[in-house]
């Protein structure tokens, strides 16, 4: 390690790295746009000026992003002549910025607004036309491109050829005329464009899910582990007033994801934001099916399992590691096999993060005992059983909705689900909050432990499924003694 | 002819002076076959040439034997190493180099050679100006004959020594000219300068190490080596030895290249070579070396033409290459045609050069339609401001706000008036735009 003088203070830098990166590891802000800790530095905004004394040389303001650290360098982050040059340089940023931040998307978290802010003066100096460009150029399903609000930072391009490996990104033509541009106009591909909306310091590129669906501040942000493969890319969970999913985003992660999430996680928030939650118990009825509460459901379940020897038991491979170690007991006490639901792998596994595998905890599961089995297998469990209890987050509908159906009726079915989809088997169903809605601990393919927290509640009258088995459990057991 | 002594252009006046044939018989390789009969050691070249006082012709009259001497030592750095020569001549009022490309090519071909010899180069790019037709097409048939005369490839003239040279042909970018620029254009990528460091000498084409230099200080360097450094330290200053290139043009009487010594005064270059400012106007301002100079006025043309004398005057000695301008020349007029050059040529990379430029032409191009504010003036200077020194990667912001600066320190009063009236003041009062639609800038 070299050691500098970052504001008076010596503190230690990684010569490796650029200045900047040793003033943001010591908490020294230094206002950037180009530089991002994941690319290639390339020193072109020229906005993380410092001021650098080495040496006998008099001081001199450099740009951070480019300058290698060196032993005993003395750095000042806030010396006026680096406020400045700064100054000077968003003036720059902004004379042909449309300044449509009260419709612009990335209002609120956009750097150029916040460094403006922080650095920026009030009036502007231009009344020059302003450039005149494409406002949305469209790249693709994921992407679309504000031509005019772009300072061509060069973070996409450089994102696309560094992270993803295939340059599909250009700055085309010179000077004040370049513009971020796709090869021959034609659409961004691949599972990782989503990456580039977080990348863009300021609203030039947008996510078309995203666009015009919430004001960034109205967002509840809360750190979770995403759970569409056995990655499990530590995410943030977004939700809009406590209620609907509207951003799942990368959250650096050294030892998982660094800094990146494929667009299958991104966009997973079809199934957090269905209408058919199940708030709840659920019993079927002789005409129909009766809403009753978690607690009489749990009670009437609690009969009903006393009632059978070794039900068959399948998990969902959503299930957390506390839940698993708790519904691990109950098998215990029903003497019967623990078993998780394990879907077949999918195609979308890829060298960069997507594992292909779609079970957030296979390993976690597995660790604990659990038994993999396939929709195919589980159905043919079901079917020659005569009771089997489902548990856990999407069971019904990874077990298979129709295959459950084609159940004989001889077959007593229950079931704990995060949706109400009562197989015509199933006895009952008792709600159970699904992975933004609850904490627990997934353990990804390498073995790291991710933690899933609540970023809302969940539908009222679920309670979490720990609770609920333990519940099940002391029900059980006092039901025997009393026997 | 010249008052002065010369040996630049001597070869170049002959008839046929790009063939081999009449190169070799008036000089052309006699340097560079002595020092592969001799087989000095390559750092006593380079040493000549660092005592020789040669400063680099491209611009920033860096000491060429110095940039010489940053390449990495040989036994220790066994990456292959190279040289581009930097032709693309695109500076505004810069033509000297075009000279010696088309007319002498072989002198050029002679210094690389040494260079070579001197820096154990693998290979030499000349990388010369799209425009440039003719000077490329000379280039390239000199490098076809000499390498048919066993001066270029493997084992030249038997002596065991390799070098190979290649051109290349520009697409006409400005900033191509910019080294770190040009070797990303040589590598086939985008014109982009690169931040430095990693400097060219450790990191350069290809991240082998490279040095760039002007044709005009590779074609002193045969001269050096015939004649000895003491003899070039008998031209022009003790800070700025030899003889350049002056390319004069704008409104005088016979613009032109033409060989004088350095520290020569501005005066006499005008009167005595140029022929004094055409149509017996008088004397403005000048643009001491190119474009991206800044504007002197007048009463400083008995400045010494070298480097520290251009510097102490507040300019910069840049190629030599002198911009007239006479007493009806109008300075915003001026100003606005090299804006817009600068704003064409930047390469976008750097906000402040990106914006700046285009901003410091729309500025000038208001005032010059009549259309200025008061305010503009004070504008420009403090935009200039944040565009220098040494805020972006490459000094063309440099070289845009520079002049900026320049012709508002010695013009701010022409300046003001262009504004005050709406229109050019030098025009009789009936400018080039109506004010009609004149829309006030808050201040």
């Amino acid at each position: 390690m070299t050691k500098i003088i970052l504001n008076g203070r010596e503190v230690e830098a990684d010569p490796k790295k650029p200045l900047i990166a040793a003033c943001h590891a010591n908490d020294a802000e230094v206002p950037h746009y180009c530089y991002h800790a994941g690319l290639t530095p390339v020193g072109s905004c020229r906005m993380c000026q410092v001021e650098v004394k080495q040496g006998e040389m008099p001081p001199r303001v450099v740009a951070a992003c480019r300058t290698p650290v060196a032993e005993g360098m003395i750095v000042d982050t806030e010396s006026p002549k680096a406020h400045e040059t700064r100054r000077e340089c968003l003036e720059f940023l902004l004379k042909n910025h449309p300044l449509d931040c009260p419709i612009c998307d990335k209002a609120g978290e956009c750097m150029l607004q916040d460094f403006t802010f922080d650095e920026g003066q009030a009036a502007a100096r231009t009344d020059e036309p302003r450039r005149k460009l494409e406002k949305r150029k469209d790249l693709g399903d994921v992407i679309v491109l504000d031509q005019e609000r772009c300072i061509l930072c060069s973070r996409c391009v450089r994102f696309f050829d560094e992270v993803t490996g295939k340059m599909q990104l250009v700055i085309a033509d010179r000077g004040a005329h370049s513009v971020v541009e796709t090869f021959a106009d034609r659409p961004l591909t691949g599972n990782y464009q989503g990456n580039v909306a977080d990348l863009c310091p300021v609203g030039a590129l947008t996510l078309k899910p995203f666009r015009f669906k919430a004001r960034v501040w109205n967002l509840f942000k809360k750190a979770s582990t995403c759970g569409e493969c056995s990655r499990g890319c530590s995410i943030t969970t977004e939700v809009l007033r406590g209620d609907e999913v509207k951003r799942f985003r990368p959250r650096y992660n050294a030892d998982v994801n660094t800094w990146w999430m494929c667009d299958t996680g991104r966009f997973a928030f079809e199934h957090p934001n269905r209408a058919d939650r199940l708030a709840g118990g659920q019993r079927r009825g002789y005409a129909d099916s009766e809403l009753i509460s978690t607690e009489e459901a749990l009670d009437q379940l609690a009969d009903a399992l006393g009632e059978h020897r070794a039900p068959v038991v399948i998990a969902s491979p959503f299930l957390t590691v506390e839940e698993g170690a708790e519904l691990l007991e109950l098998c215990k006490q029903l003497g019967s096999e623990a078993r998780f639901l394990s879907p077949a792998p999918n195609e979308l596994g890829d060298e960069i993060l997507h594992t292909g595998d779609p079970c957030p905890n296979r390993r976690g599961l597995t660790e604990l005992g659990f038994a993999p089995v396939e929709a195919a297998e589980a159905l043919e469990l079901l079917a020659a059983s005569k009771a089997a209890l489902l548990v856990g987050e999407r069971i019904g509908e990874l077990v298979g909705t129709e295959g459950l159906a084609g159940l004989p009726t001889s077959l007593q079915l229950y079931v704990f689900d995060t949706n109400a989809c009562l197989a015509p088997a199933a006895q009952l169903s008792i709600g159970v909050p699904d992975h933004t809605e609850r904490l627990g601990t997934w353990v990804n393919v390498d073995g790291h432990r991710g933690k899933i927290s609540a970023a809302r509640s969940a539908p009222a009258g679920v309670r979490p499924l720990t609770s609920s088995l333990q519940t099940l459990r002391a029900s059980i057991a006092g039901a025997e003694v009393t026997a | 002819m010249s008052p002065h002594p010369t040996y630049l252009l001597d070869r170049a006046r002959l008839a046929d002076s790009h063939t081999l044939k009449v190169a070799r018989e008036n000089g052309a390789y006699a340097a560079f076959e002595k020092i592969l009969n001799d087989k000095p050691d390559p750092k006593e070249v380079t040493e000549v040439v660092k005592t020789s006082g040669l400063r680099g012709r491209g611009g920033a009259g860096f000491p060429t034997g110095l940039k010489w001497s940053f390449m990495p030592d040989a036994s220790k750095d066994s990456r292959p190493r190279y040289m581009a020569v930097n032709a693309d001549e695109s500076e505004p009022g810069t033509c000297k180099d075009r000279v010696l490309l088309r007319e002498d090519p072989h002198g050029l071909l002679e210094g690389c050679l040494i260079a070579g010899y001197a820096m154990g180069l693998d290979a030499v790019y000349i990388y010369v100006r799209g425009e440039y037709r003719l000077p490329y097409r000379r280039m390239q048939d000199a490098i076809d004959e000499a390498r048919a005369a066993g001066l270029i490839g493997k084992n030249i003239l038997g002596k065991g020594f390799d070098l190979e040279i290649h051109m290349h042909q520009g697409a006409g970018a400005y900033i191509c000219g910019e080294e770190t620029g040009l070797m990303e254009s040589l590598e086939g990528k985008r014109g982009h300068p690169r931040p430095k460091p990693p400097f060219p000498a450790g990191f350069g084409l290809w991240g082998k190490p490279t040095t760039v230099n002007n044709v005009e200080s590779i074609f002193n360097v045969p001269f050096i080596m015939t004649h000895g450094a003491a003899w070039f330290r008998g031209f022009g200053t003790e800070k700025s030895p030899g003889n350049f290139l002056c390319g004069i043009s704008g409104h005088v009487a016979k613009p032109g290249v033409y060989e004088v010594p350095l520290g020569i005064t501005a005066r006499e270059i005008l009167e005595q070579y140029a022929g004094g400012v055409w149509k017996g106007r008088k004397l403005k301002g000048w643009f001491p070396g190119g474009s991206s100079t800044g504007i002197v006025p007048a009463d400083l043309i008995d400045t010494p033409m070298d480097h520290d004398s251009i510097k102490g005057i507040g300019s910069m000695f840049g190629t030599g290459a002198m911009i007239m301008l006479d007493e009806t020349a109008c300075v915003v007029r001026a100003s606005e045609v090299l804006a817009r050059f600068y704003d064409h040529e930047s390469c976008g990379q750097c906000s402040q050069c990106r914006e700046g430029t285009q901003w410091l032409n729309q500025i000038f191009h208001r005032i010059e339609n009549g259309q200025g504010t008061m305010a503009d003036v004070d504008l420009l200077e403090s935009l200039s401001r944040g565009m220098t020194p040494g805020k972006t990667i490459c000094a063309l912001s440099d070289a845009a706000a520079i002049p900026t600066l320049a012709v508002i320190k010695h013009f701010r009063d022409e300046i003001v008036e262009h504004i005050h009236k709406g229109c050019c003041p030098l025009k009789g009062g009936s400018g080039r735009a109506p004010a009609a639609d004149r829309t006030e800038v808050h201040a």
